[in-house]
This record gives structure tokens, sequence and C-alpha cells, in this order.
């Protein structure tokens, strides 16, 4: 701020066009370096010389970077003529980084982000054609549901390597004392995580933590399994829809925040972690987080934290969640696309992907990676129940439709904000949804 | 001659790039791959008119710049006036005031989001302590989200308004303060008729400033809310910023930028012209 306080008046009025302008200097910029890049792929490098290939990887936790430098090591060794670097990069504002990055052409080699946000990247012409690349064995192995979620207009544009489910977490101990019996089984169904949840909601403790700081993946994800699928339509032609389906889930939620006081109402405007303070300290018998929370929680959690995951939440119509995998994508401007898909083929064998998997706490992509992982490790940290949810994965309508990254942001993080803020009803939120998207225009 | 190469620079660093985001306002670019730009006309404006989360993020901004602005007079001419008085350790005292400007906004918005925290956050500990509520969810909370981000803006801005004002402060020649005593005047007498008439040019010029400041700032808010929750502190350079970086509409974007140049620009003349007016009436 202080480089704008001293700029001049002027200046300083304009500087968002400013901004505006020099992106556009660099629009124009990326075009070039992708006219050359496709000339140079085409010509191939010669065998023998060596090429360094950029890996952006997104991994935060400090058992997950392990994982990944011991594959990159490996790999650097055995092949001397594709050397790959690891660039790390966070998961914060990932998406507004890569934008500038391929604006600029500076994208790097292989990308590393989620199915969500990475279709719009590839409809916008930054990412690579893996289609011919990827071997028949890897799709064979990748599973239909969760290939279709990174094919664009027919085209693969993605390895998919780790999953993510939303599980439910809860303090043994809080349980026990309030008398609940753990469930078991395949799932869990929503009616009975309310009514563990008001059985636990007593004597300053509240049922359940739930970090709904930035909703909407959240209710994406879940609200399958009520049938809430919210867009009909591809590309430009979607259209949105909010019915009964997609308001079961948020109609719940706010049952149990307004009705039951069964929420801690603090949480509802935290981030996941930050909601799993209240956890851990004992304030909140549950929290519905990532899965990947296993793994730091099997390290962090105070000392004597009995916990458990419980069964995978399932809707009216099941235990669905919609499939958001985490992504590497090779950049269209690379000049090494064929050596960097040899890489991703690698990273994603069997072995590799286990290992991060594991490291991560969250579901290997690949059936054979699952099934290796579910071998190994049996029932430690949560880990059946993790799998278990791991089984219901589905395509997701939202991952195809261009204009939900903006309707994400613009439309349905302030509507879906207000409504667990109280500030609008149903049908407040219903038309928040849908006339914010004809907004868009 | 002479004046050529500076000429140069301001057609180069703020001409061009100026005329550039004009006229990306009339294409409807995206950023992608490759691009094909073509000409729609004032199509962004009109839909930019019937947006209406754009206009409920400009009257969010006119609330938070009007606000920041004044408070930061305020605030930093009681703070001029107390280190121009003859005090004990007015020099380290001088220095104190000035480390909020020395800290980068990213630093500020992580330390107050820290402050404000909830659930651990030394502000409601401090409540607490005193018998009051010690539960505010400070930045969570549609109502106190808006003047919370407000107090740290006039926080981070009053330092420079703070040595603007003090500068001011030692122009005014003493002998007119002995004058005004002499003939009587009180304390707040003397404020009124000799200091603010003496330092009117320059709380017109620091305060133009900060308005520009304010209206435009972006990284603050980016910090502690991303324009949460539910939108409430969502300022129209957040707004713009997402629609050009998120959504990648830049030409829809610049023409938002227009609209908030022109806006600023026009509130900054009406207010400088009515200003000048009074000067030259005394």
């Amino acid at each position: 701020m202080k480089t704008v306080h001293r700029m001049p008046l002027v200046a300083a009025a304009v500087a968002v066009l400013a901004l505006a302008g020099c992106s556009s200097g660099g629009g124009n910029a990326a075009t070039t370096g992708g006219a050359t890049a496709s000339g140079a792929a085409g010509a191939s490098t010669p065998a023998g010389t060596p090429v360094t290939l950029t890996f952006q990887s997104l991994s935060d936790q400090p058992a997950t970077i392990a994982a990944t430098k011991k594959v990159v090591d490996s790999w650097n060794a055995a092949n001397p003529d594709i050397q790959v670097q690891v660039v790390q990069a966070s998961w914060d504002s990932i998406n507004d980084k890569l934008t500038t990055q391929f604006a600029g052409g500076t994208a790097p080699d292989i990308i590393h982000d989620d199915a969500a946000s990475i279709v719009s990247f590839a409809s916008d012409g930054y990412l690579a054609d893996l289609t011919g690349q990827m071997s028949q064995a890897k799709k064979d192995d990748i599973g239909k549901g969760l290939l279709a979620s990174v094919t664009v207009d027919g085209k693969v544009i993605a390895y998919p390597t780790e999953v993510q489910s939303y599980m439910v977490f809860a303090n043994k101990t809080l349980l026990d004392q309030a008398g609940v019996m753990i469930p078991t089984g395949d799932s869990m169904t929503w009616d009975q995580f309310r009514q563990i949840a008001k059985a636990t909601t007593k004597n300053g403790v509240a049922g359940v933590g739930w970090g709904l700081k930035s909703p909407v993946a959240t209710f994406m994800t879940l609200g399958l399994g009520s049938g809430g699928t919210y867009f009909d339509g591809t590309g430009t032609s979607a259209t949105i829809h909010v019915g009964d389906g997609e308001m079961a889930l948020p109609k719940l939620v706010h049952q149990m925040a307004y009705d039951d006081k069964s929420i801690l109402p603090v949480t509802l405007t935290q981030s996941g972690s930050e909601a799993l303070a209240a956890f851990y300290g004992g304030k909140v018998a549950m929290t519905v987080q990532g899965s990947y929370l296993a793994a730091s929680m099997s390290k962090d959690a105070p000392a004597g934290f009995d916990w458990v995951v419980l069964p995978p939440l399932a809707g009216p119509d099941g235990a669905a969640q919609a499939a958001d995998p985490q992504t590497l994508s090779v950049s269209a401007d690379s000049k090494h696309v064929a050596q960097a898909v040899k890489f991703l083929e690698y990273f994603t064998s069997t072995d590799n992907l286990e290992a991060v998997n594991e490291a991560d706490a969250l579901i290997p992509a690949t059936t054979s990676a699952q099934q290796a992982m579910a071998a190994k490790l049996g029932s430690q940290n949560g880990w059946d129940q993790i799998l278990k949810s791991g089984k219901d994965f589905q395509s997701a309508p939202f991952l195809f439709v261009d204009k939900y990254a903006q309707w994400k942001s613009t439309v349905a993080t302030p509507a879906f904000q207000k409504y667990l803020a109280n500030q609008i009803d149903d049908a407040g939120l219903a038309n928040a949804l849908t006339s914010g998207w004809k907004q868009l225009g | 001659m002479l004046v050529l190469p500076s000429v140069l620079l301001i057609v180069v660093l703020s001409v061009a790039p100026l005329l550039a985001g004009l006229a990306l306002a009339f294409t409807d670019a995206r950023l992608v791959h490759t691009p094909h730009y073509s000409f729609v006309g004032v199509e962004n404006f009109t839909k930019l008119a019937a947006n209406s989360m754009f206009w409920a993020s400009f009257r969010i901004g006119m609330v938070w710049a009007v606000s920041v602005t004044l408070l930061q007079l305020v605030a930093a001419m009681g703070l001029a006036l107390l280190l121009n008085a003859d005090l004990r350790l007015r020099g380290l005292a001088r220095v104190l005031a000035l480390i909020p400007w020395a800290m980068p906004p990213v630093v500020v918005s992580i330390m107050w989001r820290m402050i404000y925290s909830p659930n651990a956050g030394p502000l409601n500990a401090l409540l607490g302590s005193i018998g009051l509520p010690n539960d505010i969810n400070w930045l969570g909370s549609f109502t106190t989200a808006l003047p919370a981000v407000i107090a740290v803006g006039v926080w981070v801005g009053m330092p420079q308004t703070t040595v603007t004002l003090l500068a001011g402060l030692q122009q005014v020649p003493p002998d007119t303060y002995e004058a005004a005593a002499i003939d009587g005047a009180g304390a707040w007498r003397r404020f009124t008729a000799v200091t603010v008439p003496s330092l009117r040019p320059i709380i017109t010029s620091i305060t133009s400033l900060n308005f520009i400041w304010n209206f435009n700032s972006f990284s603050l808010v980016y910090v502690l809310t991303e324009g949460g929750p539910g939108g409430q502190t969502m300022l129209p350079m957040l707004f713009t910023y997402i629609e050009a970086f998120q959504n990648r509409n830049i030409g829809y974007a610049a023409a938002m930028g227009v609209v908030l140049v022109v806006v600023v620009v026009a509130l900054l003349g009406l207010y400088l012209w009515s200003q000048l007016r009074a000067e030259d009436k005394p």
C-alpha cells in the first residue's frame, strides 16, 4: 500500500486500469509463447539432451512434501535426461497465481491443481491435450467417474491423483459421555448425524464444529447425497436449478445451527482448520472436515485426545460425494509435453500414488493404489472409513459449467454465507443463487 | 528538449496503460490462451449498470472510504496536536506513531486477524477480563465486520495523515496563538479560529489523497476478510480484482475500473471545487 500511497495522484486513480493494461499485454505475450511452444513440441528435443521440467507442487503437509520429494528424487536418479525440479507453491489463491502465470508466459511445465479449477483453464486453452499420451492401462486404472472429471470437450487434460472426501471426525470421549453409540456400517444418514449432534450438545459443548467460511465446495460435494446437482447441461449452455434436492443440505445445516443449536455458531464463519481448534479444545463433539485432516490429526491432536472417523455421510439418495480430484496437468506452453507425461505416468504408478495419498490421508485416484492402501493400512487412523467414502465418488455437473468459478466466487459464496448467518431464509437463498446466475449474463 | 524524457516516462508508464485499459473496457477481452478480442461498444457498461452486486460493493466502498477518511482526519488531528505540544519524550512518541506506516499491509492484516480472532484473540480476552462479552466474532459477524475493517483502515492510514498535519502545525507562527490568547481566546477557540484556518489547505489535500487511497485500497481487506461475510466488506476494488483475475473477464473488469475512476474523479472535483471556493472567501 505504501507504493500506492507514494504514487502521483493520477497514477493512483488509474491503478486498476494500469493493471488491466498490463494483463492484456501479458495475454499477447502468452500467445506468442504458445505458438513457439507447439512448434518446438513438434520438432521434439533430440535424444540425449537433458531437459528440466518444473513441477509446481501444492502439497502442504510435511509428510506429503517428503513423499513427493522421494518420488521426484527417485525419478531424477533413474532419468538423467529428464530432470524434474519441484517448485513449492500454496493452495491459497493458487488460481489467481496460475492466471497470472499463464498470462505472463511463466507457467510451470507440470501444474498441480484440482479438477474444479483446472477445467476452466482447460477450456480457455492453457493446458496440453493428454488424450493420446496417457496410457490405456492408466485410463482403466483411474476409472470412469474420475477420468470424466478431468475430460473437457472430449480431451483428457490432467492425471487425477488424490481425492478428498468430507468426513465426520468425532471426539470419542464426548460421544461416550453423552451415551451415544458410535455408529458403524457403511454409512451414516444425515438424520443419524443430526441426532448425535443433538445428543452431544450439552454442558457447554456443541455437537458440531463445521468450518463453512467457504461453503460452496462442501454443499456442492455433499449435496449429491440428496440429488443436489445444481446444474443442467455443460459449457456455456448450462442452466441452474435450485430445488428440494439442492436445498436439503443447506436446510439441514441451518436447522442444526438455529433450531437444534447443535453447531457452534462461530465455526460457521471459520475455515476448516480454524474450526479444528474448537474440536481439539473439547468445545465441540464432532467436526466435518476434509479427510486429509486425518493425517495431521494423528500427529497434532493433544495427548490423550481420543478421536474416531465416523462412517461416510449419506443423504436420502445415498453416500455419493462429488469427485473433485487433485490433478496434475501439463501447460500448453511447455516445450516438453511428452517428457512431462512420462514423469506423470511414473508419479501415478501404484506405489508412488499410494505413498503420496497415505501421507496426505486422501483417497488415491487409481483403483490399484486404493487396493494397495487398503491392504497396507487396514483400519488405523480411520482409514477404513475414509476409503469407504471413496466408493461413491460421482463426476459432478458443476465441474463442466463454464461460469461455475465465477458463480462460486461472486454469487454462491456470499449467498450461502448470508443464509448460514440467518440473514436470508430458504426462499431468499434459492432466489439469490438463481438470480445471481442470471446476472452473470 | 529537457522535458522530453519525463514526458516519455509518463506516457509509457501512465498514459499508455490508462489508454489500453480504457480501450479494453470496450472489448469482450478474456484472459485465455489464444485471445480474440472484439469491439463490443458500450455492452460492458450496460451490463454493469444492471449488475446489482457491483453497485452493492460500490455502496460499501463509499461507506468505507468516507468513514475511514473522516475518522483518520479526526484521530490524526488529535495525535498531531499532542505530538506538537511541548511534552517530554516527544521525539520517541513521534517515532512510535510512525510504526503502522512501516508495516506492509499484508502483515498489518494478518496481525489484526489475530487480534480479532474469536477464539483466542487478545481483543476478546481483554473485553472478557473487564466483564464485557468475550465471544464477539469481529470479522465473521454481519454487524461487526465492516466497522472492524474500518478500524484497521484508520489505524494503518493514521501515520501519514498525522505527519502531514504535524508539519502543517509547525508552520503556524506561534505569535498568532499568543495574539489570540491575549484577546482572551480559550484552547477550543484558538483551535477553531487559528489552527483550523491555517491548516485548511493541508486538510484539503490530505483528505482528498486519503479518499483516493482508501477508495482504491485492496490488500488490507483482501487478507482480512476476502470481502466476506456474505459480501459485507466487498470493496469495489476487490470486486474488480475477482472479475479480472478469478473470473478472467478483463474487458468487463476494465469497464468497472473506468467507472470507478470516473466516479472518484467527479467526487474529488466537487470536493476540491467547494474547498477552493471556501478558501477564496475567508
